[in-house]
């Protein structure tokens, strides 16, 4: 797992905000999973212990600002595209259930059908 | 006999059956690598059952065909999805060529139009130089040097994005001729399709009518409609029709002030194919808008730099004694002083109400030949005075264009541009991570079983939630940096 960190050789915010729109357009859930955790152990982190670090903080903010912003749309994109597969799944769920004749319980169609 | 011959009868028919499921199995597996191409599963269908000795007794089925497994929900999400990103697609690549003109080249400070912000400054430090030394003859020609090196920048730039137009014009008719051949190939599909549709699946033909759509909407903002038997109705998004079942209708271009005008039988539906979607929609909002608004910008710049310091050399006394005068040249229109052409006629603009500038930026050049003849002395002074020259030289930081300093517009105006090119750029990556995202859940679905669907399903709800996670994790944290920011600020 990639650290991320604002201490020693960090994990730029702007690299972590870059990767996590990529691995959420290629549908990664693995690596977003790890990205969660890293950035779990930065939310830890977080409390600067200088004003270098500070400044190194929030000048990191300002430089993922675009980017952040860009993460959003995916993430508003994806969301979108959720709705529309638990739509289609209903959708197809229902057929299964109640249209799909291949798919009925042989039970349900009574006797005489010619493949007993 | 008659039970014997019938059992016979009833394996018979099982076995066709059989092997015509197989068939569809091996066509599934032939055509596992055919682009476009939906698996398909057989149909089968009961067959009537028979009367033995008073018993009704089944007869087996029969199978009739095979069925596309398509989801038309997805791939109507698809298409639209893949509008929106070509749009943003060729509408980026044209900001990229145009925010190209007026960005350095890497490892140079000029760009393809050279450096017009540096141009700004080095044009009125020259007449700072010269209010010292006015009667330096070198000076006088470094402020004409200057001059002519704004105008030939500002010129080019106004130029080439003329140019990037009209390539832009040329590209829109080849994608509308692209439209109209594949609105003409959905037509005939469509009626190949309906012909078939009501007794048996079109597997491929709507295979291949699923690309035709899918190439249509990389080209142009869509809507369509299922009609009876299968048949397809596609409008433009604002509602003009280009297909109806069997029919097409076609996109035909006329010259409309200088630009190519597209039309859906008497409707100019231009600007709703610009706003519509798909590289079309993108082309004509960078032709119509996007270029408009960098080269009124231009002209703006243009027209009031020329305008103030033409007016106020000729206001002054140049080497020579002489002053400027109110009397045109007959044949450029320049009056005696003029360092640069004047723009040409103004006509009011009605609608702003301001003076219409355009062509102004693409005319601009430097009149003066003699740099004796540059005003650097107010008007009585003798030709000692540099008092003129340091009128001009604070034209730099008066407020002469759109009520911005020169230099100050073009900031803003570049970075206006470079601000819209990073809007659609973000637009872009994430219209093209959505078509990503959906073209991974079509395959899923299309082409593997139930599990697999199941599979995609659940890995596209992890990816959501965790993105979610990080999503919502990170924006705390910098919003949580910013305010850190605020308070040390304040502190």
């Amino acid at each position: 797992m990639q650290e991320a960190g604002i201490r020693g050789e960090p994990t730029k915010l702007k690299e972590l905000v870059v990767e996590a729109s990529r691995a959420l357009a290629r549908l990664d859930a693995g690596r977003l999973e790890e990205l969660a955790l890293s950035c779990q152990a930065l939310n830890r982190e977080l409390t600067p212990a200088n004003r270098e670090e500070r400044e190194a903080l929030i000048r990191q903010s300002r430089e993922a600002a675009g980017d952040m912003a860009t993460f959003s749309r995916v993430l508003e994109a994806t969301r979108a595209n959720l709705n529309v597969m638990n739509r289609l799944r209903d959708l197809r769920m229902g057929r299964l259930e109640y249209t799909h004749p291949q798919m009925r319980d042989p039970a349900d169609r009574g006797s005489g059908n010619g493949d007993n | 006999m008659g039970t014997i011959s019938s059992a016979l009868s009833l394996m018979s028919q099982a076995l066709n059956a059989d092997q015509a499921a197989l068939n569809v199995v091996a066509n599934n597996v032939a055509n596992a690598s055919t682009p476009g191409y939906t698996e398909e599963t057989p149909t089968w269908q009961e067959n009537d059952p028979i009367l033995i000795n008073g018993v009704s007794t089944g007869t087996g089925a029969t199978e009739t065909g095979a069925t596309s497994q398509r989801d038309r929900v997805l791939e109507e999400r698809l298409n639209q999805q893949q509008q929106l990103a070509s749009a943003s697609g060729s509408r980026l690549t044209a900001l990229d060529s145009i925010q190209a003109l007026f960005t350095p080249d890497s490892g140079s400070s000029s760009s393809t139009a050279g450096d017009i912000g540096s141009d700004i400054t080095s044009f009125f430090d020259s007449f700072s130089s010269l209010e010292a030394k006015p009667t330096d003859g070198s000076l006088r020609d470094a402020v004409l040097s200057s001059a002519s090196t704004l105008a030939v920048d500002i010129s080019n730039a106004a130029k080439s994005l003329n140019a990037q137009r009209s390539a832009l014009d040329q590209q829109t008719t080849g994608v509308a001729s692209q439209v109209n051949a594949l609105t003409g190939a959905i037509a005939q599909l469509n009626t190949q399709i309906q012909s078939i549709s009501p007794n048996a699946d079109a597997g491929t033909l709507e295979d291949q009518r699923q690309l035709d759509l899918s190439q249509l909407s990389r080209l142009v903002g869509i809507n369509q409609s299922s009609t009876e038997h299968n048949g397809l109705e596609i409008t433009t998004t604002s509602g003009q029709l280009l297909v109806s079942d069997g029919s097409n209708y076609q996109l035909t271009s006329g010259n409309v002030g200088g630009v190519t005008h597209f039309f859906v039988g008497a409707t100019d539906a231009t600007s709703q194919l610009a706003s519509g979607g798909g590289s079309l929609g993108g082309d004509l909002t960078a032709r119509d808008t996007d270029i408009p608004n960098a080269l009124a910008s231009l002209d703006q710049l243009a027209y009031s730099v020329s305008t103030q310091v033409n007016s106020l050399n000729n206001a002054g006394t140049d080497a020579n004694g002489a002053t400027g005068t109110a009397v045109a040249s007959s044949t450029t229109g320049a009056k005696t002083l003029d360092i640069f052409s004047p723009p040409t006629t103004l006509v009011a603009n009605t609608t702003s109400g301001g003076d219409d500038v355009s062509g102004a930026a693409a005319a601009m050049s430097v009149v003066m030949s003699d740099s004796s003849l540059v005003s650097a002395a107010s008007l009585g002074q003798g030709t000692g005075d540099g008092s003129n020259a340091t009128a001009m030289a604070n034209l730099a930081n008066q407020t002469i264009v759109d009520g911005q300093t020169p230099s100050n517009f073009y900031s803003n105006f570049v970075s206006t541009l470079g601000s819209t090119v990073s809007n659609v750029q973000t637009e872009n990556t994430a219209q093209t991570a959505s078509v990503t995202q959906l073209q991974t859940q079509n395959d899923a679905l299309s082409s593997v079983n139930l599990n697999d669907e199941a599979s995609a399903m659940t890995t596209l709800e992890r990816s959501y939630q965790a993105a979610s996670q990080v999503f919502t994790m990170l924006n705390t944290m910098m919003n949580s940096a910013l305010n850190l920011g605020v308070e040390t600020a304040v502190a």
